[in-house]
Parts: C-alpha cells; sequence; structure tokens
C-alpha cells in the first residue's frame, strides 16, 4: 500500500512539475520545444516509475486479509503482515511468464532513456528517434503481455476479492508507453 | 604468559579434537518420478586414511513415522542390503568405499519411499561426527522450480537484443568502411578532405518539435 502511495506521489510531483514548466511560459520566455522535451522527459520517467511499481509491488489481487502476486503472497494474520508463498495450485508456467515480461517492460523502458539521451545527441538533424521508439515498443509489448495474461489466467472462479493497485498500475502503462512509444515515432528532431 | 600459554593450549585442542571429527556429505534433498531410479549419494570428510574397517549405514524414516529403520549397511569390506523392509529386491549399492564414497540406488521409487534417508558414516578411529540427511520427494510430474522460466525468457530476450544491436551497427561500420574506401580510390586525397569537414556539423542544442 505505501509502495502505491509513494508512487502516486511521484508522479504527482512529476504533473506539477509539468504545470510549473507551463506555467512558466507566461512568465518566462522559455520555447515551446524546451517544454516538450521536458514534457517527453516526464511522460518517460513516469513510465519507468509505474512499471517498477507494478512489477515490485505484491498487489494484484488483494482481498481484506490478503495482498497477492506476482512474486509472494502477504498475508494479515493476528494483526502482522507476513510474507508466504505464493500457493501451489497457481499456473506456475503462467506465473513466470508474467514474471519475466513486466521485468523485461521494466528493463527497455529504462533502456530506452538512455537511448534517447543518446539519440538527443548524435542523430543528425530532420531524423526520427527511432531506436528509442523500438525500445518503447517492446516494453509496450512485454507489460501487455503480461497484464492480459494475468486478467485472462488468474482469479477466474468466483473468488472473493479485487484487483489491486499493481494490476491498475500496470494497466495505465501500457496506455501511457504506447503513448510514449508513438510520440518517439513521429517526433523530429530539430536544432534551436 | 601463562593466558599465552593457556590461549594455545587450547587453540590446539581445538584442532586436535576437529582432526577426530568426521563429516558427513549427501544431497539435501532429491526430487524424482515415480517409476525411476535414484541414486543417494553419501560421503565423508576425515583427517584420517581411509581405514579398511570403515563402516556406511543407511536409514529411513517414512513421512510423518517418528522411528527409522535401517536398510543398508556396509562392514568389513562387504554391503549388506536390507532384504526383508520396504526396499528388498530395490536396493543396490553403488558406491567405492575406498574412495570415500557410500551411495545406495533405489530402483522403481513409488510415492511410499517419500521419506529422509540418513547416511552415517564411520572412518576408524575418526567416528566422532553427524549423520546426513536427505530427503527423497517423489512426484507424478516433475514440478517447474521457482525462476527458471523467468530466467530463461529474459535471458533469451536481451541475449537476442544485444544480439541485434551487435549486428545492426556491424553492418553500419562495415558498409561505412566500404564507402569509405571507395571514395578514397575515387578520389584520393581530395574526397578525404570534403568528408573530414562533413563530419564535423554536430549539432550542440538538441531541441525536437512534432512534425507530421
Amino acid at each position: 500500500m505505501s509502495l502505491f502511495r509513494s508512487s502516486l506521489r511521484v508522479s504527482a510531483v512529476m504533473s506539477i512539475i509539468l504545470l510549473i514548466i507551463i506555467m512558466s511560459v507566461c512568465v518566462f520566455p522559455l520555447s515551446v520545444m524546451l517544454i516538450l522535451l521536458a514534457a517527453i522527459f516526464i511522460l518517460h520517467i513516469t513510465c519507468i516509475c509505474l512499471l517498477l511499481a507494478a512489477t515490485i509491488h505484491n498487489a494484484w489481487w488483494m482481498t481484506d486479509t490478503m495482498s497477492t502476486d506476482i512474486w509472494a503472497r502477504w498475508i494479515l494474520i493476528g494483526g502482522k503482515w507476513s510474507y508466504t508463498e505464493i500457493p501451489g495450485h497457481y499456473p506456475k508456467e503462467y506465473l513466470q511468464v508474467v514474471q519475466a515480461s513486466s521485468v523485461l517492460a521494466c528493463i527497455f523502458c529504462i533502456l530506452g532513456l538512455f537511448v534517447f539521451v543518446a539519440q538527443l545527441y548524435t542523430i543528425p538533424k530532420g531524423n526520427r528517434f527511432l531506436f528509442t521508439g523500438v525500445f518503447q515498443l517492446l516494453a509496450w509489448l512485454c507489460i501487455m503481455i503480461a497484464a492480459s495474461i494475468y486478467t485472462d489466467i488468474f482469479h477466474k472462479d468466483k473468488e472473493q476479492g479485487w484487483y489491486g493497485a499493481s494490476f491498475i498500475l500496470a494497466w495505465i502503462s501500457v496506455c501511457l508507453t504506447f503513448i510514449s512509444c508513438i510520440t518517439y515515432f513521429t517526433l523530429r528532431k530539430k536544432l534551436a | 604468559m601463562l593466558s599465552v600459554l593457556a590461549l594455545t593450549s587450547m587453540v590446539l585442542l581445538g584442532i586436535a579434537s576437529q582432526t577426530t571429527a568426521i563429516v558427513v556429505y549427501t544431497s539435501w534433498e532429491r526430487h524424482a518420478l515415480v517409476g525411476t531410479d535414484v541414486r543417494l549419494s553419501c560421503s565423508f570428510f576425515s583427517w584420517q586414511w581411509t581405514s579398511p574397517d570403515v563402516t556406511f549405514s543407511w536409514h529411513y524414516r517414512p513421512d510423518g513415522a517418528k522411528d527409522s529403520i535401517a536398510i543398508f549397511h556396509y562392514a568389513g569390506g562387504a554391503p549388506y542390503v536390507d532384504n526383508k523392509g520396504p526396499f528388498r529386491d530395490r536396493l543396490e549399492f553403488v558406491g567405492n568405499p575406498s574412495r570415500r564414497d557410500g551411495s545406495i540406488l533405489i530402483k522403481n521409487v513409488d510415492f511410499a519411499d517419500n521419506g529422509t534417508f540418513t547416511c552415517d558414516a564411520k572412518n576408524p578411529p575418526d567416528i566422532a561426527g553427524r549423520p546426513s540427511h536427505v530427503r527423497l520427494l517423489v512426484f507424478e510430474k516433475v514440478p517447474v522450480q521457482a525462476g527458471v522460466i523467468t530466467g530463461a525468457i529474459i535471458g533469451v530476450v536481451l541475449g537476442l537484443l544485444i544480439l541485434i544491436v551487435a549486428i545492426y551497427y556491424l553492418m553500419r561500420f562495415l558498409v561505412a568502411r566500404r564507402v569509405f574506401s571507395l571514395s578514397m580510390s575515387k578520389h584520393g586525397k581530395k574526397g578525404k578532405g570534403k568528408e573530414g569537414s562533413q563530419q564535423k556539423q554536430k549539432p550542440k542544442v538538441p531541441l525536437v518539435f512534432i512534425s507530421f
């Protein structure tokens, strides 16, 4: 729960920064392009934060006394949360595929950030950020696979409970990484 | 001076008692499919030479039972296999005592063979030691161990990525070198000067805008 709140705080801080930058265009003569660059940067970093939160925090499925998936299960016993293993009746292969693809999505998104900075300084004028777009596309594919498999395979019988914070963050990351990928594929580099 | 003597004598005593303790090694757990053969390995470490009176003994305690039964004993150079208990005609000695190996082979395991096997080895005069346990788990289908598929998928995808990036840069490098050598042979020094000045135009302030 605390990780979910902290990731929410991070995203809130970033949107506030974005708002400040947009407002500053009225005060300082900052060019639109610089703001756009900052916005794309912040979008990418937000994607990374949400992906990391969805992968690391064990809260894809929750009940009143349990917070579970994709690595372990937290059970509330006697007022204390204890860290236990995921029960044996879970389809293990699908769980490991979800684990692998969400980790891969995080890796691709983080690599994409470094590739974006590198491409910013190296590609010739007028070119598109294709390499970065490819990394974001791969990240989008991986997190989409993870979220879809989880939605389709797990918790299909009428269990009590509801989808938790990490699940929601995973699906939000699907949308954000897609937007980010499209942005990189349509952007062109221009000199000042 | 007295304290130094006392300390040295304690250390020596510690080493001396260490040299007469035997350490027995087995696996921690063995997983097996129903109907297959399982080899339970047992070895020991001892400061003494391997004596001809070395003994190995295996005990078996079924899951949920309190007592263990003896199923195998090796002494005086001859193995003695259990021919009355649950492992009659299924147990075979496959070890080599002169090489400190006291392994046994259980053929055609069944679900009733789930339990803890204890190996005790004695190498006279080295007899003080703890026996070692190995747990046998019999499955109908070998379960997927946690993280094997995850690690395999991540490794393969990242490996492919690195391979593709390496091949891409190699192709670009080779093509550029071929173009460069071609232009060199055609224009000589004049062509080299032109290309050098063209490459220096690197952008300094990176700004972007969306273009449709």
